[in-house]
């Protein structure tokens, strides 16, 4: 099969700031892609130049294979897309929600399905801006799900949501990647890139540094001849966390 | 189009549930026609106006008489001389004079027409235009009882002294007009900016959905808001003013809600390259203050510069105004008043082309 996302020697500047220095890679259907980096490194900016919301100055690149320069609005018919710093129209309730962005598409669709499909159908006439943190997120998933799209971008997902929150994310991601849909996603946490991601590549000033499964970047870390100064302990406060509250669901 | 209706329909809903904007959106117009209404009226109210009859005849002294008894009109009799000079000290509003020759007659093929010869003030468009009305009403009505022909307009059992054009009536139209402009544009363009900083924009940009449809869905829910203002200040007009719309509310309306799709087009377009929502109110009074001065409503027409006076005339704001003021006051028919109205049409057209253009949803 071709890859889903191809990306060729993509460059874009602001200014006098290089954003992205001419980066290649390819993203296989069906993964869970991670693009890793550190603030501005690049990651937001490569992620809304394939969602067709940016204007690259160089480079090529395809989605679901179209042209993104050339077909920008191609490409948004066949993805769905998660985007920090966003909100939804005013006033709706959570069904309303994923019926505007239906209708943002020109389909109708089963809302009631598709919410239940990311467990908020009980929700489903609350207004959407009464919902909590993670049932926003898992709402932001579903209108980005209405379209059946070939390829779901993330981006940062999980900033800003309590471990048990993160953790239901984690599920419904893994969900989504089992009916088939690639899953493309940047994030900070890298514990989440380690359990989610098949394969991530880490981008530092614009430049992507590597590129590989988890598990290989760590094996060839230590082939290095790498070690932690401090053993491994065998828990952590996280641990300790989800221990004592458990790991359900806390929703207002 | 289907797609702008769900998108529409979506919006509005939204928009009815947030009770305190509503409230709000209905209670601004209000304010606004109380207040433009009462400070107008308070100082301005009378027309003070000259004769200087030149006939002495008895058509001219029933011409004079009846004028007298008009309670907007402010009438003293002085000569030409004198009322000049007055006028220029802007004294007075305007100067009547009565030619020698004066008759009240219908007009015959072939033969002149007594002229009357009318100076006005510039700087008082409202009392001049109201004097003019009132004095062409009375000739008119005059003329009918001398040729015993039927009135035109049906005003028949009226005396000549009820007529009723007061000055709130010529004034009404024209703050009609201006408060569309007003709340048409800033609603519209405060909603699509902060749409902007919050976001929503770039969310529903990373969509397939059409600029037009989104901007058409957004002129939509704001004219049926509209549509509810113009009510209150139509309301207010006819309850609190008790003003007299000659040609009809149904015209009337209609014009105002075509005037109102105007100005959203211009909230769109505004909005488009504003990326915070100070910079709103800043941009809107570009657009609408010389659109205010210019339009005839509270200065004269003839206060810009003659260069430009092509162009004023053409104003979005002039074209409505012109059109309101036809139908409220001079009974025009939406027919009388086409070809404002195909400026105005035209001016929608060109104001959502450009509003389509200047959209960005970023907001840097």
């Amino acid at each position: 099969m071709p890859p889903i996302v191809q990306v060729n020697d993509l460059r874009k500047r602001y200014g006098d700031i290089e954003a992205v220095r001419g980066i290649s890679f390819f993203v296989e259907p069906g993964e869970v892609f991670g693009l890793l980096g550190p603030n501005g490194a690049g990651k937001t900016t490569t992620v809304e130049i394939l969602e067709g919301l940016r204007r690259a100055d160089g480079g090529s690149a395809t989605v679901a294979g179209v042209d993104v320069f050339r077909d920008p609005s191609g490409v948004k018919r066949r993805i769905g897309v998660q985007l920090q710093a966003s909100a939804f129209p005013d006033h709706l309730t959570a069904r309303e929600t994923v019926r505007f962005f239906a209708a943002c598409y020109d389909l109708v669709v089963d809302e009631l399905a598709l919410l239940r499909s990311v467990e908020l159908e009980e929700r489903a006439n609350q207004p959407q801006d009464k919902l909590s943190g993670g049932q926003r997120q898992r709402l932001s998933i579903a209108t980005a799900l209405v379209n059946k799209p070939q390829v779901l971008f993330l981006d940062e997902p999980t900033t800003g949501l309590d471990p048990q929150a993160r953790r239901n994310l984690w599920d419904l991601i893994r969900d989504i990647q089992g009916r088939g849909t690639t899953v493309f996603l940047t994030t900070h946490y890298l514990d989440e890139a380690e359990i989610l991601c098949d394969r991530v590549a880490i981008m530092e000033q614009g430049n992507i540094v590597a590129l590989d499964p988890p598990r290989k970047l760590i094996d060839d870390l230590l082939a290095r001849g790498f070690s932690k100064p401090v053993l491994q302990q065998k828990a952590n406060l996280e641990d300790v966390f989800l221990d004592l509250t458990g790991h359900e669901l806390r929703e207002a | 189009m289907r797609q702008t209706v769900r998108l529409f329909g979506l919006l509005l809903r939204g928009y009815v549930r947030d009770r305190t904007a509503l409230f709000f959106s209905l209670v601004v117009p209000l304010m606004l026609m109380v207040i433009f209404g009462y400070l107008n009226l308070g100082d301005f109210g009378r027309v003070s106006i000259a004769i200087d009859d030149q006939a002495k005849n008895q058509a001219s002294r029933q011409l004079v008489d009846i004028l007298k008894g008009i309670s907007t009109l402010n009438l003293s009799e002085q000569s030409t001389e004198d009322a000049l000079t007055h006028l220029k000290r802007t004294e007075l509003d305007m100067l009547v004079v009565i030619p020698s020759d004066f008759v009240i007659a219908p007009a015959r093929p072939g033969q002149t027409v007594p002229q009357l010869t009318v100076y006005g003030d510039d700087a008082r468009p409202q009392q001049v235009a109201v004097g003019r009305q009132i004095i062409a009403q009375v000739i008119d009505r005059l003329s009918f009882a001398v040729t015993q022909t039927a009135p035109v307009i049906a005003v028949k059992d009226e005396t000549v002294q009820g007529v009723r054009l007061r000055y709130v009536d010529f004034l009404v139209p024209g703050i009609l007009g201006v408060n569309i402009m007003q709340l048409a544009i800033f609603s519209v363009a405060f909603a699509l900016v902060a749409d902007k900083q919050r976001g929503v924009l770039r969310r529903i940009m990373a969509t397939p959905v059409r600029v037009t449809s989104l901007l058409a869905a957004h002129v939509m829910t704001r004219l049926v808001i509209a549509a509810g203002q113009v009510a209150v200040l139509l309301l207010v007009a006819l309850v609190l003013f008790n003003v007299t719309i000659v040609g009809g509310l149904g015209p009337l309306v209609v014009v105002a809600l075509i005037g109102t799709i105007l100005c959203l087009t211009i909230g769109c377009a505004l909005a488009g390259r504003a990326t915070s929502e100070n910079q709103v109110p800043a941009i809107a009074q570009l657009i609408t203050l010389p659109q205010f001065f210019f339009s005839g409503v509270f200065f004269s027409k003839n206060a810009a510069p003659e260069l430009i006076r092509p162009v004023t005339n053409l104003l979005p704001l002039t074209l409505l105004n012109d059109a309101l003021r036809e139908i409220s006051v001079q009974g025009a028919t939406i027919w009388d008043v086409r070809t404002q109205i195909l400026g105005l049409l035209i001016w929608t057209v060109a104001g959502f082309i450009v509003a389509v253009r200047l959209f960005r949803f970023e907001k840097f």
